[in-house]
């Protein structure tokens, strides 16, 4: 269904579907803009160009949850989270694609994770499509784009006074029941907004054999080269949103078992108990960083790990850049694999 | 205040000559003070304070020798250097500076810890419960977590 | 500015003569906004060299990554030499092995303020000594260097280099070293409760990625208290008591061998506060010892060298 939304008329609908949900939203805090939660009023939409800087993953995967609580006596219960349903809006599309990447490895057939599911089950996903590019991001480069509509339960895309609304799921046409349906002429022009917002993103790297690549010269001194400058702080992971791994610690104070965010990044991260670290250094754990996205979730799941978002481009306290990584692993020699 | 104030005692083994006095501490502390021996001062590491402070803690006292009567012969004056330099700065940041508070105990003294933890428990009595830094939850003996 | 060919063909002299074996300074990044760290090698390697306001980096993070004995290079702005110094004083790198080429430094500019003034996608930056002409996509805007400053070059006392090997450029006016003493005094007089507000508010924003400890040329344990298993000195997670143990202890640590250069805050990918709490342990050293990091490469910081001479002050 594709409706018609007056771009005054979305604040008091915003306020309507408080009543029944948690509104997340991006707003202002310190310079950048974050997912939080709406006021009772004084909110409005941003709708400019860049993305909220911690990415939307952490409403799903939050950076510190309790998993389980211990009681003194040696006996424990799982932790409960009271999760309302909640809508988010206005997350932007590639940030919605990295969730749905994020259920391959949260939700599989065998195991699922019971938070993620619950919090995923209970989310409305409205998205706000870039009509205008934004600074550091490739999403077409790697096979998504700015109106990227997989997974999402409505995208709203900006066409002057209103937004032209999308559905794609029931969950989300009760939220916008009693608007205007659009009309064919508004569908085709917001087309073409998305079609020249798709048409103005560069591409950056080509991506064709890229994973055969990045594989085959898994030894290569290419890996020193692009990882030298890396401080191997968090940044780049942290902000992704796609990577999820995650650390699991007891605070034995609190009598918690706690999940908390990590990072391939960090020297702990694949440090034994033995001492032996099997990726001793910063040329390894760029070379996992980059192969986990490029290589091993093309082998697991046929998808780019990445969704081209810009962030780990932008926020990199020293200027490295994914984008020209990738380009000079291009000029990599490789031998194409006839297996497939 | 209901309760009395919870105290966190840093103690050089050594600053209590008397046998009487450490046998107090060791002994008969009131239930409020908690109480971490240590080989000196020097060993105090600002983590064990924040520890403290972040655990609860209303007041934190830190007895150790004077000057030149360290068993170690510095380590006390090494631990001035960085433990009053660190209540500065968690004055800095918001932590009431008269909660730390340092005592010097010679080493002839007999029966000045009572005295010293009883004025400075007076002190923490006025200032009230500890708010700001207070972060990890207090857990109690045989109770849930708060 | 200082005269980048100068630099170039100094830095060419050194790896061509065989002096040094790698020559630290920024290259031109993928973006104008972000000049990366680069190592040269070789003679003509150093043609990619850039030097602008820009170079937001403390390039002495990377000496203590190098091979002990290496013989290095660097370019180095005032904040840089004396975190070198301190570097050097705690024996991390032989001064012998370094060789510094030094520039005065006007100042690093934010790019986060930048952005915040010219908006989205910016094309290219040029400066001037009193103005930066920033274009972005939405056209082009003449801005006053001061309003770009990083806060922590503002309060800057000591833009020259105080030990380089060869100072290129004219060296600059020593500004007013009370700025920092101000902002430390203002933060003061707020009240106990106000502080802890501040505190809180921005210790809390933390996402415990350790971009600050990366970035600090002084953070070179090699484990670092909150990776410590045994004892577990702090919550690892993104708990209040987690980050603020961070902030606190991260700041300690470094008191005494802070050189303000601000670095720990540029690369915060949450924008962060973080100079108000080391500017407050160089002030009171600056107070209580008389010691500021780095000014020479001999002077222990004060937690290092005991006296009992000083043992008046402790008598409360």
């Amino acid at each position: 269904m594709n409706f018609i939304l007056e771009k005054q008329a979305l604040p008091d609908l915003l306020q309507t579907w408080r009543a029944n949900f948690d509104v997340y939203l991006p707003q202002n805090l310190e310079r950048f803009t974050h997912f939080m939660p709406l006021a009772a009023e004084g909110v409005t939409v941003i709708n400019e160009p860049h993305n909220t800087r911690i990415p939307p993953k952490a409403l799903f995967l939050p950076m510190t949850e309790t998993l389980v609580k211990f009681t003194r006596f040696g006996g424990y219960e799982n932790a409960k989270h009271e999760i309302e349903p909640r809508i988010v809006f206005a997350l932007r599309p590639c940030d919605a694609q990295a969730v749905q990447l994020l259920d391959t490895s949260f939700l599989q057939v065998k195991y699922s994770d019971p938070f993620w599911l619950e919090r995923r089950e209970k989310t409305i996903t409205v998205a706000l499509g870039c009509h205008e590019p934004c600074d550091n991001g490739f999403c077409t480069t790697v096979g998504y784009g700015p109106f990227n509509k997989a997974d999402l339960d409505a995208m709203l895309t900006d066409l002057g006074d209103f937004y032209l609304v999308e559905t794609f799921s029931e969950a989300a046409e009760t939220c916008f029941n009693g608007f205007a349906n659009a009309s064919e002429t508004i569908c085709v022009q917001a087309l073409e907004v998305q079609q020249r917002a798709h048409d103005q993103m560069p591409v950056a790297f080509e991506t064709e054999n890229l994973k055969e690549k990045l594989e085959q010269n898994f030894s290569s001194n290419y890996w020193d080269k692009v990882s030298l400058s890396c401080l191997g702080c968090g940044v780049c992971t942290f902000l992704c949103p796609t990577c999820f791994c995650f650390d699991i610690v007891d605070e034995t104070q609190r009598r918690e078992r706690v999940r908390n965010w990590d990072s391939c990044m960090f020297r702990t991260y694949s440090l034994e108990a033995s001492g032996h670290n099997p990726r001793p250094s910063r040329v390894e754990r760029t070379r996992q960083r980059l192969s986990h996205k490029y290589v091993y979730w093309l082998d697991q799941v046929n998808q780019i790990g990445c969704t081209g978002c810009g962030r780990c481009v932008r926020y990199c306290p020293v200027g490295l850049d994914i984008r020209s990584m990738l380009r000079q692993a291009q000029s990599l020699p490789f031998e194409v694999s006839h297996a497939s | 205040m209901a309760e009395r104030p919870g105290i966190a005692l840093f103690q050089c083994q050594w600053c209590l000559f008397s046998p009487t006095d450490q046998d107090w501490v060791d002994n008969h502390l009131p239930n409020n003070i908690y109480l971490t021996k240590t080989p000196c001062t020097g060993r105090i590491n600002p983590l064990y304070v924040l520890n403290a402070v972040q655990g609860g803690a209303d007041g934190v006292m830190i007895s150790g020798c004077l000057p030149e009567q360290c068993h170690f012969v510095t380590g006390n004056i090494t631990a001035r250097r960085q433990l009053e330099e660190f209540n500065d700065f968690l004055n800095h940041i918001g932590y009431e500076k008269q909660r730390v508070r340092f005592v010097w105990l010679d080493l002839q003294d007999r029966g000045m810890i009572q005295k010293e933890l009883a004025a400075f428990e007076e002190e923490l009595k006025n200032l009230g419960r500890a708010a700001n830094l207070v972060t990890r939850m207090k857990v109690a003996e045989g109770e849930q977590n708060a | 500015m200082p005269d980048i060919e100068a630099i170039k063909s100094e830095a060419k002299r050194l790896l061509s003569e065989g002096m040094v074996e790698v020559m630290l300074a920024f290259k031109a990044g993928e973006t104008p906004l972000h000049p990366q760290p680069a190592f040269f090698r070789t003679p003509d390697d150093v043609d990619e060299l850039v030097y602008s306001s820009l170079n937001q980096n403390n390039l002495a993070t990377y000496l203590t990554r190098l091979p002990k004995e290496s013989k290095v290079s660097m370019v180095v702005r005032g904040c840089e030499n004396r975190s070198v110094n301190a570097l050097v004083v705690e024996k991390q790198k032989s001064r012998d092995n370094l060789y510094l080429i030094g520039v005065p430094c006007e100042g690093i500019l934010d790019w986060r303020k930048i952005v915040a003034k010219a908006g989205e996608a910016v094309k290219s930056v040029n400066e001037s000594e009193q103005e930066v002409m920033v274009e972005s996509r939405s056209g082009y805007y003449l801005v006053e260097r001061k309003e770009l400053l990083h806060d922590s070059c503002m309060r800057c006392s000591h833009p020259n280099p105080v030990s380089a090997d060869i100072l290129i450029g004219e060296p600059l006016a020593e500004s007013d070293s009370n700025l920092a003493r101000e902002a430390v005094e203002e933060f003061e007089a707020l009240s106990v409760k106000e502080r802890y507000a501040w505190f809180r508010k921005e210790a809390e924003r933390c996402i415990r990625c350790y971009a600050c400890r990366e970035a600090c040329p002084m953070c070179y344990c090699t484990e670092c208290f909150v990776d410590h298993i045994e004892p577990r000195w702090t919550e690892s997670g993104a708990t209040p008591a987690g980050m603020q143990a961070w902030h606190i202890v991260r700041a300690f640590h470094q008191t005494g061998r802070c050189t303000s250069c601000g670095a720990c805050e540029r690369a915060c990918p949450m924008d962060i506060k973080m100079t108000y709490l080391t500017e407050k342990l160089n002030h009171d050293m600056k107070e209580k010892y008389n010691f500021e990091t780095g000014l020479d490469a001999q002077t222990k910081p004060p937690f290092a060298t005991v006296t009992l001479d000083d043992k008046n002050r402790f008598m409360v």
